[in-house]
This record gives C-alpha cells, structure tokens and sequence, in this order.
C-alpha cells in the first residue's frame, strides 16, 4: 500500500513540472495502462487469453457515444450506461469460456471483436456514424492539466481497488485456475462462478476506461477501436509490463506511450514504428515476465545488499 | 603550391564566413523568430508525400523571397498520423502543445481528419485539409461555424463531385455513348455510400440513367468474379465502380477477366502517375473522376513552374508527378500566408479567418479563368445544390465553369500509358474510351 | 449455379494453400504462429521485386519467393520461437510483434502504396459461361498437387512419420529417438514455403500492400478453427465450406457480409464444437 502512496504522490505533482505537451502524452498513457489492467485482470492469470478487448472498449464507446450524439444524454449517465452493457458483453466472453480456453477463447474473443468493426459499418450506419464514425463528442474536463488528473485518479482508484481484490483469496484462485483448473474443480471451489466474477469486473474495468476515452478523444471511429493495432498496444503493454502482476500493465503501458513518442522528432515516418517494435521485441525478448520481474528483481538485490552491508 | 595556397586561403575564407555565421546568427534567431506551420497526415502513403513536398516548395520559394510578416522565415514541423485515427489525436497533440505551430496544414483521411477535429477546435489552432473531401465536415463548419471556423478545406466536396459526375454521365455517358443503365459497384466505406446516395438521388432524374442493380462489397473482398458474375448478368450498359480503400483489387481484377462491360467511375489508386507502374502497365482503359489539378490536367505556366520544381526536387521518388492534394498544399501556402500578412499574422484568430475567406487566388490559362483557390463565405449559397460550403474551396459546378475551377475532371488513362482529361469540355485534352475487349 | 459451383471451388482452392502451411505450425508445435501472413507478404513482395522490378524471369523468381519463405521461417523459429517453447502466449505475443514490424519495414522500403502483380500464366477462357482466369486455375492446381504431395510425405516417408509422431505426442516422440529440434526446424521452414507460395498467388488475386499479412492470417484462423486444428483433410474441407459460403453470400445474399458470416462461423464452431470438424491430436 505504501508503494501506491508514493506512487500515487508522484504522479499528482508532476504537473509542477512537466510541460502540457508530456501531460498529454501521461493521459495517453493512463487510459492504454487502464485498458492494459483490464486485459490482466481476465486474462494475467487465469489462462483465459482475451484478444477481445478491443471489443469490450469499443461497445463502451459507442453506447456512450450514441447516447451522447444522438439523444444529448448527459454523461452522468451516459457512462454509467455504457460501463453497465460492456458488463453485459463481457458476459459474451464468459459463455466460450465454460468450454475452451488459451488460444482458443483467444481467437472467439478476436472473432468478437471483428464481427463487431463489420457490424458498426454495415448496421445502421447513419446511427454509428458508419466507416467514418462520430466526431464532436462532448468531454468530461478540457484541457491538459484536468484531464491528466483525471486520468490518474482513475487509474489509480483501479489499480489499488485490483491490487486489493487480488490479495484476498481471489488472486490465488485465479493463478491456480490458470496452472490447472481441474483440480481446482475437484477441490470444491465453483471455477464458473470465480470466472464470471472477474470476467464482470474485467469488463466494467474497460467500460469505463471505454467511455471515458471517447470522451477524452471527442471522436470514435471503428478503425480506432476494433483494430488490430490498438489489440497489439492492449497486449504487448500488459505482457511487456509483466501480465498477472497489474503494476506490470501500467509500467508497460507507459513504456510503450513514451518510447513511441520520444521517437517522434528524431525518426520520422515508418522508421519510428520499425524501431519502436524492434525495441519492444528485444525487451520482450529479454524480459518475457517483464519490467515488472526487473524492477522487483533489483529492488530484492539492492535490498539484499544492504542487508548484508 | 599555388593551387594549395589557394585552397588553403578559400578554406579558411569559407571558415571565417561560416564561423561569423554561427556567432550571428543566435542573435538574428532571437530578433525573428520562424514562424512554425506544422503538418499533419501520413509521411509513408503518396499523398501524404504530395503535401509535404507542396508545403515545402511554397515554404522555399516563401523564405527565398524575404520571408513572410516581416521578414520571418517559415519553419515546417511535421507529425506522423500512418493514416491511423488515435495516432492523428496524439500527432495534433504534439504539434500543438509540444510544437506550438502557427498554422497546421493537413494532408489527412476522412476519419483521421474528424479524429482531430475536437483537438482543432480546442487548440483553435488555424488548420487546412488539402485531401479529405468529406462534406459533412463542411456541414460542421457550417452549422457550428464559432466553433469550427478556424478549418479550411481546398478540395471539392464529395457533394460537388458527385454533382459534376452527374453531368458527366449526362453529357458523355448518355448522349454520347448511348449508355442507358448502369450497375453500381461500391465498396463499404463511408466514403462509397456518400457518394452512392447522391448518385442514386440523381443519376435517374438529370442524366437519364438508370441503377438496376446496387452491389456492395466489403474492401477485404479476394475475388471478385463472383461480383463482375453477378453485375454482368444484368446486362447493364456500364458499370458504376466507386472504390477508395484497396482499389487496384477490383479495376486490376475486372482487367485480368476481361469483364465484357465498361466500367468508369471512382478509381483512388489511379490518381497518380505512378499508378501506371503500380498495376505492372496493366490500367490501360481505367477511367476514373479526379479532383483537380490531376494527372493529364493541361497545365497553366504557374502550376507548370510548380511541377517542374516539384520533378527536379523530388522526381527520382515517388510519386513522380504530385497528387491534387499536392497542388492543394502549395496554393494553400500562399493562401494561408497572404491572409497572414494582411491580418497581421495568425492570432488573433478572427482576423486571420476573416482575411482567408477574402482569398481569392484567381490563375488563368490563355486568357481563361483556370483554377481558383477561394472559399465560399459563411452565409453563401451554392446556386445550383442550393446549399452552403463555408470554407470549402470556391468550387465552380455550372456549365461553362467560368466563375473558378471544377470540383472534379474526369481523366481517362489509355492502353499506351498516357493519359488525358476527358471531362469537362473546358478542360479536356483526349476523348473518352472503353478498354479494347469490349465489342 | 454453374458459377457459384467454378468459382467457389477455385476461391477455396486459393483459401486451402493460404491455410495448410499454419496448420502445420499449429499441429506439431501447438502455438499460433501470429507471424504467418508475413511469409505470404514476403512471397508476393519478392516475386513482384523478381519479375516486375529485376525483370528475372517467373520460374525463378517463384523459387526465389519460396526460398525468402523458408529462411525467414527457419528465422523465426531460431530466433523466436525457441526461446519461448514452453510458453504458447510468448511464442504468439511475440510473432505479432514480429509481423507489425515486419509491416513497418515493408512501408519503409516500399512505403504504402499499393501494387498489382503480373499474372503467373496469363489469360483466360470461359466454361458454361463463366469466365476463368487460368491465373486462379494454375493456383487451384498448385494448391491441391501441394496438399497432395504433403499427404504422401506426412504419410510415406522418415521424416514426414516424425513430423507426425511429434505432433500427437512430442514428449514420447523424444524417448522413440526423434529429435524433436530437427523436426520443429522442417516444419517451419515448410510452413515458411507453403506460406510464401501462398502470398504469391493470393497477390496475383488481389495486389500488394503493407497491411495484406492480415487477411490472409484471418483466413487461415478461420480455416484451422472449423476443420480442426491439426487436420489436413480438415483445413482442406474448411477452406471449401468458407471459400463456398464466400461466393453463395455474395451471388445470393449480399457481398458486404461476407466477413461477417466467416466471423460467426468461427464462434458457432468453437462453442458447439471446440475441436473443430475433424479435429484431433495429429496431422
């Protein structure tokens, strides 16, 4: 808990010194490091590998979206609205999930995700703005000081409510459903209902990463959200951050935001992008379990030498 | 040795100067800061590229000139979108709170473009679009011009396009080659079913020319025999093809079968020139409608100064030959700069917007009025949709084109590899023509 | 129907050879090898920079294209995916990172745009009133001899036993003397071949483009999931029932949801049956 004091008070000054232009990229950041928390949650332990998230993020978007548009519902409620059927969604993935997982629920989860971008074009298009999608949203806060505490209070408040929940019973449950979910079967405990119950909280995790990131853009597009790129940052973040661990996905999500954008004025066009996957593939490469593992692993060294010293 | 007393005097000459020009030049920076224009789009797709290199030409001849609102020189950033909707929102982030441009030219797609546009209107940043066509972010300016007055936009709308093709299908299509019906092939973009609402809502009543059959296919579509199959069988005149996203798949396709129906339409891929080498000299008989200036497009000495510049500078890379957006790109330079001068710079916002709507960059070509780079003013009226266009481009869709230029031209690109503009008569420079396998 | 019957079962043809060289990756190593449509991006790039670039002539390019396949599957497998054998999330994670840059360097050598191929075999001709592209008619062929002669190595000779020992049972494929490095190393430059062979007719069909490895990668999921992962005779009746339902929808129903029909294809066949139609443990 202490580690997320610290964390937490020195993520709320850093805009005494940053300049707007880093904050924006920092919101960037917190919203792939909610949506990172979200896959790890499902996912990071269990066995049950989502490649549809993107699925989940974007039918919060677009109910809020649509809301908001069309009907001039106020976001208040809105978003509650759309955190409420991505939890119905995310019900979708519990029902493959009572008979196959790994790669498998990987790919119904991926087929979820793209019915989902041919459907937002070729149902009512005039509704969900079609291939071009809706621009013009309304937003929460403006600005880049605002929306970066925003931000951060949000993702802070998610990642301490899962650190919480994983130290009760549930995160050894879920590891030991990921090792072997027989046994964990034979040993009494109802897996259906713990998958469920995470599968819940994963889903109402990316509604409202979900809706509050279409606010924060003003505009969704299918291209945008059910697209194979933004899956790629979903996944790489949390693994590359270290997956079942949820300070992993935020430290990957931040890695990530900034390497791309550091590379920026220095690289242009797609060599930032060869780069920013090589980078990224080399680090993987290197650290399979993650920034995490390195940073925890350091910290026991140092540790461990003052102890000796 | 005299030779290398005299090298060694101009070596250290050239120090010298080069040595005065680093200890000066701080100091002139400090007094005149550049003018930032930044740009936004795709640096890897060619009309990404044709912004960029128009920009830069219209920034060289600019700053060779003296320099722009006292003598500043115009510094050009640029941000990468890859033609990705969320990259747009960070690359618009980053020019304007990292970068703090001036003025943002934009060389971006439809949706990356409507991804920014929050950004824009926040920001309040003063931005023109020089390859997205799409009229409903017209419409944005127009029906909430307060809060989305600062964008400008120097291609036609779709709107436009779709009207001027109808004529074309009157004019050529019709009484010319006798066509009477049509099947309407359109992919499932935003972009195909714009253009086929207007189409259908007009093709019928004005031209004459009846849809029988309306086939939509998705872009990822392999094969398309089994839609040429089906678009055959009813026997129309000619196909309508409307294709924006991976359009070499079906014009290539309907080549390789030797499709016994002409086919004319929208053809992204056959904008450029290198379009000839792209389809491996297979896009003989493609016809497609361009905005302007285009490929076969007859060339007035300014626009042939640009281009030759354009081919000295960038020739050796693609594109060879610039895209309309490129065109776009340079005039709009002189446009946004012009504005400048008179309103005393960029900021205040309203002076600068209110001098760019009185642009009016007329070029004329033996005499004739050949292309206009304007805006229509908020309030005005488009006389023959009846509607507005607040800054679109002053587009000219009444027959004989005498008031601005044309929202589109037809070109036709021939079996031997040249190309001509077949439509409007104003701007033609060859006839119009069916690949050579049909009848 | 005459038409739907031609072309349907040529498309699936196309379908059959995109998804053979992943169900091989599938079956004997047990992991997605998200990296595959970069083998087919691969082959079409090569054979397009042979022929319409260098002007070599086409049968050497084509071997050329295969060639680039193989050692970039053999690369992969080395670099890779040997180091994370124990872990199939690793081994997927990271092939998807590989195939994004791999995309990156295709637009950085040939930036975005789009370029159509040269037929292989020129031409065309017209059966019951369909008109035939003897292109799509040569890759329907090259696809079934491909699979053919893939049946008889599997089957008839040493190492094709081996590929197929391994692929129901690696661990007693080990104690039975097999080395079960050399045979992961056959299959994926296999895999890396059919792959590039693959890419070159699918870009005849349709044209090159940095983003084309995701289609085909798509497909071949689809494929692999309703046949039955790890079935030959499987992944050759899906390609047909996918490739089939393709053209159907298009003549009959609407040619805009042909994705869509695909999509829930692959979900009604993973959560009523999850073996696929003929899934099971070996080749």
């Amino acid at each position: 808990m202490r580690g997320w004091l610290v964390f937490g008070l020195l993520m709320f000054s850093l805009p005494l010194f940053l300049s707007t232009g880093t904050l924006r990229i920092f919101v960037m950041a917190n919203f792939l490091a909610i949506f990172a928390m979200s896959w790890d949650a499902l996912s990071g332990r269990t066995g049950y590998i989502s490649f549809g998230h993107p699925f989940l993020i974007g039918i919060a978007g677009y109910t809020t979206a649509m809301l908001t548009y069309h009907l001039g519902v106020p976001l208040y409620l809105s978003i509650p609205a759309a955190v409420v059927v991505t939890m119905i969604g995310g019900t979708l993935f519990f029902l493959p999930a009572l008979r196959i997982r790994g790669t498998y629920f990987a790919l119904v989860t991926l087929a979820f995700m793209e019915i989902m971008y041919h459907l937002t074009q070729v149902i009512a298009p005039k509704v969900t703005g079609g291939t071009r999608g809706l621009s013009g949203l309304p937003e929460m806060v403006s600005g880049a000081i605002p929306n970066y505490y925003l931000t951060c209070s949000v993702m802070l408040l998610i990642g301490i409510g899962l650190w919480l929940l994983i130290r009760t019973g549930l995160g050894t449950a879920l590891s030991a459903i990921g090792v072997d979910e027989e046994a964990v079967k034979s040993s009494g405990l109802n897996t259906n209902r713990i998958k469920l119950f995470i599968f819940t909280i994963s889903a109402m995790i990316a509604g409202i990463g979900g809706a509050l990131y279409v606010h924060y853009l003003g505009s969704i597009a299918p291209r945008a959200l059910f697209d194979i790129n933004f899956l790629f940052s979903i996944l790489v973040a949390a693994l590359v951050g270290g997956a079942g661990t949820i300070v992993g996905p935020i430290m990957g999500a931040y890695f990530l935001t900034f390497l791309l954008e550091y590379l920026r004025p220095y690289i242009p066009g797609a060599g930032r992008f060869v780069l920013y996957g090589v980078i990224t593939l080399v680090v993987y490469y290197f650290a399979p379990k993650g920034l995490y593992s390195i940073f925890s692993s350091l910290r026991q060294r140092l540790s461990g030498k003052a102890g000796t010293g | 040795m005299g030779t290398n007393r005299m090298t060694f005097f101009s070596i250290m000459a050239t120090a010298a100067v080069f040595m005065a020009g680093v200890l000066c030049s701080p100091v002139t920076m400090a007094a005149k800061d550049p003018v930032v224009v930044g740009y936004i789009g795709s640096f890897d797709s060619d009309t990404g590229k044709s912004t960029i290199r128009g920009a830069e030409i219209a920034i060289e001849e600019l700053n060779a000139a003296g320099g722009v609102l006292g003598g500043r020189q115009i510094k050009l950033v640029k941000a990468d979108t890859r033609e990705d909707v969320t990259e747009g929102i960070k690359a618009y982030e980053y020019l304007a709170e990292t970068e703090k441009v001036d003025f943002i030219i934009s060389g971006s797609i439809d949706d990356v473009s409507l991804s920014w546009l929050p950004r824009m209107a926040e920001y309040k940043i003063p931005t023109l679009d020089t390859w997205t066509s799409y009229v409903g972010i017209i419409d944005m300016v127009v029906n909430e011009y307060d809060k989305y007055k600062m964008y400008f936009m120097n291609v036609a709308c779709d709107y436009a396009l779709a009207t001027l093709y109808v004529d074309f299908g009157k004019d050529i299509l019709a009484d010319k080659m006798g066509w009477k019906t049509t099947v309407v092939l359109q992919e499932d973009t935003a972009f195909g079913g714009g253009v086929f609402e207007l189409v259908d809502q007009m093709l019928a009543p004005e031209a004459g020319i009846e849809i029988i059959d309306h086939i939509v296919y998705d872009t990822n579509t392999v094969d398309f025999s089994p839609i040429f199959s089906k678009a055959a069988e009813s026997k129309p005149d000619f196909i309508y093809l409307i294709s924006s996203v991976r359009s070499q798949v079906p014009s290539s396709q309907y080549v390789k079968l030797q499709v016994p129906v002409p086919m004319t339409g929208i053809n992204v891929a056959a904008f450029g020139k290198d379009f000839w080498n792209d389809t491996g000299q297979m896009g003989g008989g493609t016809s497609t409608l361009s905005p302007i200036p285009s490929v076969g497009f007859a060339m007035d000495d300014r626009t042939k100064a640009f281009v030759e510049k354009y081919e000295a500078k960038y020739g050796n890379s693609r594109p060879i030959f610039p895209h309309f957006n490129g065109f776009n790109a340079y005039y709009g330079m002189y446009n946004a700069f012009n504005a400048a001068e008179r309103a005393g710079g960029f900021a205040p916002l309203d002076a600068w917007v209110t001098e760019m709507e009185n642009e009016d960059l007329k070029i004329y070509k033996d005499g004739k009025l050949w292309l206009r780079y304007g805006f229509w003013k908020p309030g005005e009226i488009e006389p023959r949709t009846n509607r507005e266009y607040t800054h679109n481009i002053k587009f000219d869709i009444t027959q004989p084109l005498d008031d601005g230029a044309p929202s589109m031209v037809v070109i036709q690109w021939y079996e031997d590899g040249s190309t001509a503009v077949v439509y409007p008569e104003k701007y033609a420079t060859g006839e119009f023509g069916v690949p050579s396998w049909i009848k | 129907m005459a038409q739907v019957i031609i072309q349907g079962f040529l498309l699936s043809g196309l379908y059959a050879l995109i998804a053979v060289g992943f169900t091989m990756i599938f079956s004997v190593g047990r992991v997605l090898n998200l990296a595959y449509g970069v083998y087919i991006m691969l082959g079409g790039y090569v054979y397009y920079v042979a022929v319409q670039i260098l002007s070599l002539p086409k049968f050497p390019s084509f071997l050329l294209a295969g060639l680039a396949g193989i050692v970039f599957g053999v690369l992969t497998y080395l670099v890779l995916v040997k180091r994370f054998e124990k872990d199939p999330i690793a081994v997927e994670i990271s092939t998807l990172i590989l195939a994004v840059v791999m995309q990156a360097v295709i637009v950085l050598i040939f930036s975005t745009a789009p370029r159509s191929m040269w037929p292989l075999i020129p031409g065309r001709f017209e059966v019951f009133g369909v008109s035939i592209l003897k292109n799509i008619l040569f890759a329907t062929a090259v696809s079934w001899v491909v699979l053919g002669s893939l049946m008889v190595f599997i089957h008839k000779t040493h190492i094709g036993r081996a590929i197929r020992a391994v692929s129901m049972d690696a661990k007693g494929a080990a104690v039975s003397g097999i080395d079960p490095q050399r045979i992961n190393l056959v299959t994926w430059a296999l895999s890396g071949v059919l792959g590039a062979i693959a890419g070159v007719f699918f870009a005849t069909y349709t044209q090159l483009d940095p983003g084309m490895w995701v289609f085909p990668l798509i497909t071949a999921v689809a494929v692999v999931i309703v046949g039955g992962i790890g079935s030959i005779i499987g992944s050759l009746i899906a390609a047909h029932i996918i490739g089939f339902m393709e053209v159907a929808t298009t003549t009959w129903i609407s040619a805009d949801l042909r994705g869509v029909f695909t999509m829930a294809l692959i979900i009604v066949v993973l959560v009523v049956a999850p073996k696929g139609l003929l899934g099971k443990a070996e080749l």
